[in-house]
């Protein structure tokens, strides 16, 4: 009874050519393969992209393994770094300071997560610092870095990694692959989106020199713009600036530090502001800067300026201002139209998610792939994860804003009195009482980020799990001390970070 | 304060872990919940109250239906390791034999038996899921039956199995496999483990609001309540008796015959008769019998076994864990036992105590948490058996009804989505990953309508020889696997 495929879908268009767009239009050449589907992108090179977005994190190896990229040439191309985690400076208090890394911290004993042994260590008047149980983080800490070995024994299997990278080099880099594989550009500015007398269904686009594009599926990657999913269909957005209140930023590149042969950091750094905070991107033949800003505290000329009084090196181009409300989306697929990317909605930088979100949009949408007959079910069902998800890293974010301690300016304080979603105030008072955490729904974050950030902005449990009480103190104690061994050892044999890139992946 | 607590290093503070445990119900649930305590948390002081003088004499309900063989699905064998008990002891104390998954006679209204097999079915081809490989193939005019790329499958059809091996590399690696077991000797054998841990026998206790005041928690383990609306005078429970209509059971055990017997078939029957359905699931030597049927409309040959039959009111209560009394197994929810789960929420209730178990007196947050779990998965479960009673093609008024009925929403989701196009709808709490879903809908007679456009772009040629070479490294495993029998022997001897 089954009905084959009677209406493939004929044509893809991708509105927009920011890193959204071509991420899309890489992932959906394979379909060109099958003979029916043709995929065409519009951009238009006068408007541009939005020009940041260059910190990923550690599931963008799927999508670079799923396109089949060589991650060497990958980076070469893309002036790429390789990035551990993110230092936050000043989250907690001014003058404090904590890496969140990628990966695990130490290894679970008989069952126990390690971060429980690691409070039962505390409870028993044994300090060890949890970061000495990361490798990332340790490696971090020395500036080195080395891809992580298959070998479960050694402590370089902990190791995970990401990247930075230039994101119009990136962005060209997919177009490249995209374009060898089928995909079909078209330059041009988008004025206007015409729809279905009845269905209300997109039916083509029409470029301002007149030119008309249909298709049949609409993937709208233009941006801030949001030009097919809201302007068009009206999807409706939902705010979220009562809790993630930063509605702006500036960006500004500088030299690299130290020039060509200076160290690189392995690592992105964030640091907290009056009202708002910094980002450092350390790239091969820059270093991106930036600031995120909450326009009821601050002026766009504080932002800059504080941005500008605390760079590394010399600015290399001048600070452009974005602006911007975090929320989503409430329907990121409306009838024949899937927002990716900035059009979907925007979560701040803070744990860079965003290129992260497009990536999983995609995953979706190729598992999802509709026919021409548009069922209501695949819609429902990306509709319903992509809220999932959002909703997950929407609140991995607010914890670091809501759990600070620095009385100092008034943008903070608002902050850490806000009330937070029901569903991170639960997480919270779990870990705040035995370091308990529970994964949902498949969800991006793992115990190990959660440890990471919950400590650093200074939840530290009152107890621990009463099942670490089974376990032998003293053998524990020695135990870890090993552990911790192992990876100061492991990370003092890796190469320095800007060593390891000019022997495998200089640009 | 056993010697490996923290206490050896030191004061613990005065509203200190939840010490003295008392539970309530000396049947399987609580037995389970009690060994399982003792060994993961070795300070706690847990004693066992029978819920009447007589228990031991009753039928055993803390699971629900006083079933003769429970089953563990493969992760909760996992569970079970963890404690720090052996497989092969469960097999030789408890008539263990391995199981596979479950063969379904007359739940689709066309074709033969179908098999649901634990674990993976076949290997996905590039990004695209098997089962949608397979719908493309049966789209293309392929006749492609599912269970013929499963090893579980493999195995049950051959009766060739034994428990893959860890430095195993071959496709048997990813062979996924459960244990039945005799309820009764299952409870002693935790019972005796308990006991030897330091878990004391206390007196009978009616009512466990009775045991608060000497016990820091009080775990309810004595099986279902009348009725589920007025549970201990609690408001919010559910009744399920609309899409779990079946209110009676009558179970059996009987020996095999033959000296010795023939070796159990490393899986599970269950039956659609007109009137309910009926199960058998193997033990060493001897089979076990279920049939579960309406007290109204009984099957015609059990009329004269009625007042023998259990009763069974599927529901659940609002929460589980209220105050300082956690219910579980039975005591929190009942479901029609159709889909095997019932040891395995009684599992998961005591697993998740443990995870979740309160260091200090205030267990607020504990609380809030256990509940939301434990309801996500008794969800997964209600959707799951819901889905097997009233979506299948089985003969028979009842059914007929059955299928007439509205379902709620989420259950109606996950149905319609894989109807349309084969995608399974996961949620928190799941018992059965994507295979578990697809392979149930397969034995209901539930296709997709519409193959994945992805799969479809796959050619025919391609897919043919993915067909190949998985049932190829299958077929070569199974074959270098012993009979089922001859490794349940050396295991027992
Ligand atoms: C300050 C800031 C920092 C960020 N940092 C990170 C980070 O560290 N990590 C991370 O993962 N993400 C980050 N992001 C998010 C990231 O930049 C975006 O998710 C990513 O660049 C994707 O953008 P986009 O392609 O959706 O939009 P854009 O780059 O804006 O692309 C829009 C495209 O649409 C085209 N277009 C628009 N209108 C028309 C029209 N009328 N006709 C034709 N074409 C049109 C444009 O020409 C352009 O090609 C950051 C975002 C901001 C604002």
């Amino acid at each position: 009874m089954s009905e084959p495929l009677r209406h493939p879908l004929r044509r893809i268009v991708i509105a927009g050519g920011g890193t959204a767009g071509w991420m899309a239009a890489a992932a959906l050449s394979r379909l060109c393969a099958n003979g029916t589907t043709r995929v065409t992108l519009v951009e238009s090179e006068e408007i541009g992209t939005v020009g940041v977005g260059e910190a990923t994190i550690p599931p963008i190896k799927t999508f670079n393994a799923m396109l089949g990229i060589d991650e060497d040439a990958f980076l070469a191309a893309t002036q790429g770094t390789f990035k551990l985690g993110i230092a936050f400076e000043g989250w907690h208090r001014e003058g404090e300071s904590y890496l969140h890394p990628f990966g695990a911290y130490g290894a679970d004993i008989e069952g126990v997560k390690f971060h429980q042994i690691w409070l039962k260590l505390r409870a028993m008047g044994i300090p060890v610092p949890l970061a000495d149980f990361n490798m990332a983080e340790v490696a971090a800490r020395m500036g080195r870095f080395d891809r992580p070995t298959g070998d479960p024994r050694s402590a370089l299997s902990q190791l995970d990694y990401a990247f930075h990278f230039d994101a119009g080099l990136y962005a060209a880099f997919l177009r490249r692959h995209a374009e060898a594989r089928g995909v079909e550009r078209l330059e041009g500015r988008i004025g206007q989106v015409l729809l279905h007398g009845e269905t209300g269904f997109i039916e083509a686009l029409r470029l301002e020199d007149g030119r008309l594009i249909d298709g049949d599926l609409f993937i709208d990657c233009t941006g801030f713009r949001a030009l097919l999913i809201e302007g068009a269909l009206g999807s409706g957005f939902e705010d979220w600036s009562h809790w993630l209140p930063c509605d702006r930023a500036v960006a500004v590149p500088c030299a690299r530090a130290g020039g060509a042969a200076g160290p690189i950091l392995p690592y992105t750094r964030s640091t907290a502001r009056a009202a708002g905070w910094q980002w450092r991107i350390p790239l091969q033949h820059r270093t991106g800067n930036g600031m995120v800003y909450c326009s009821r505290y601050w002026s766009d000329d504080e932002a800059s300026g504080t941005l500008l009084a605390n760079l590394d090196a010399e600015p290399t181009g001048e600070p452009r201002l974005l602006r911007f409300t975090t929320g989503m989306r409430k329907q990121p697929w409306v009838k024949n139209c899937v927002a990716l990317g900035l059009a979907s909605g925007f979560m701040e930088p803070l744990e860079s998610t965003s290129i992260h979100l497009v990536q999983i949009g995609i995953s979706k949408l190729l598992a999802l792939l509709p026919d021409r007959s548009f069922p209501a079910h695949e819609r429902a069902e990306y509709n319903r994860l992509t809220a999932i998800q959002w909703a997950q890293i929407r609140d991995f974010l607010i914890l670091h804003y809501k759990q600070n301690a620095r009385g100092d300016a008034a943008f903070w304080q608002e902050c850490a009195a806000m009330p937070v979603p029901e569903t991170l105030e639960r997480k919270i008072a779990l870990f705040a009482g035995t370091g308990r955490l529970f994964r949902y729904d498949d969800e991006l974050f793992t115990d190990a980020n959660w440890t990471a950030v919950m400590t650093g902005q200074g939840i530290i449990p009152q107890a621990h799990d009463p099942l670490a009480d089974a376990l032998d103190g003293a053998a524990l104690r020695d135990m870890t001390a090993r552990m911790a061994d192992a990876f100061r050892r492991t990370a003092r044999a890796m190469p320095f970070h800007a060593d390891f890139i000019a022997r495998h992946c200089a640009a | 304060m056993a010697a490996f607590g923290s206490g050896a290093f030191g004061a613990l503070p005065r509203s200190g872990p939840a010490e003295r445990v008392a539970i309530s119900g000396g049947g399987l649930c609580g037995w389970l919940a009690a060994c399982l305590l003792a060994r993961h948390l070795p300070h706690l002081r847990i004693v066992v109250h029978p819920a009447s003088a007589d228990e031991e004499t009753r039928p055993d309900r803390s699971l629900g239906v006083p079933l003769a063989a429970e089953v563990l699905l493969p992760g909760d064998l996992e569970h079970i390791a963890a404690a720090g008990l052996r497989g092969g002891d469960l097999i030789r104390h408890c008539r263990g034999s391995f199981m596979l998954g479950t063969a379904l006679t007359g739940w689709r209204a066309a074709g033969g038996p179908a098999f649901v097999p634990f674990g993976e079915i076949g290997a996905p081809l590039g990004p695209v899921p098997f089962h949608q490989i397979v719908a493309a193939a049966r789209a293309r005019g392929h006749d492609v039956n599912m269970a013929n790329y499963a090893l579980g499958a493999l195995c049950a059809q051959t009766g060739r199995f034994a428990p893959p091996r860890s430095d195993d590399a071959s496709v048997l690696s990813t062979l996924s496999f459960g244990l039945a077991v005799e309820s009764d000797a299952l409870r002693r054998l935790l019972r005796d483990d308990a006991l030897a841990h330091g878990v004391q026998h206390g007196e009978a206790v009616a009512d466990p609001a009775s045991l608060c005041a000497a016990a820091d928690l009080v775990i309810d383990a004595r099986g279902a309540p009348e009725a589920w609306s007025e549970n201990g005078g609690e408001q919010g429970g559910e009744d399920w008796s609309a899409l779990m209509p079946f209110d009676r059971a009558l179970v059996a055990k009987r020996a095999e015959p033959g000296t010795p017997p023939p070796p159990p078939p490393p899986y599970a029957h269950l039956s659609a008769l007109a009137e309910g359905w009926q199960g058998f699931v193997p033990l060493a030597g001897a089979m076990t019998e279920t049939l579960v049927f309406a007290a109204a409309a009984p099957p015609a040959e059990v009329t004269g076994a009625l007042p023998e039959a259990h009763r069974l009111a599927p529901g659940r209560s609002a929460a589980a864990w209220q105050g300082a009394i956690v219910r579980m197994g039975a005591a929190a929810q009942q479901h029609d036992p159709v889909a095997g789960l019932q040891l395995h929420l009684a599992l998961a209730d005591v697993v998740r105590l443990i995870a979740l178990f309160p260091a200090n007196a205030d267990c607020a947050v504990e609380a809030a948490e256990y509940n939301r779990q434990w309801r996500e998965r008794s969800d997964c479960a209600f959707d799951y058996t819901v889905l097997r009673l009233a979506r299948n093609g089985a003969k028979g008024a009842v059914w007929d009804r059955l299928r007439a009925a509205a379902l709620p929403h989420r259950t109606a989701y996950r149905h319609d989505l894989y109807a349309a196009n084969g995608r399974i709808a996961l949620h928190d709490g799941e018992v059965f990953e994507t295979p578990g879903w697809v392979m149930q809908f397969e034995a209901l007679g539930i296709r997709p309508r519409r193959p994945d456009a992805l799969a479809m772009t796959v050619p025919d040629m391609a897919i043919t020889a993915h067909f190949e070479a998985i049932r190829k490294a299958m077929l070569a495993g199974v074959a270098k696997l012993p009979p089922h029998g001859a490794v349940l022997a050396e295991v027992c001897a």
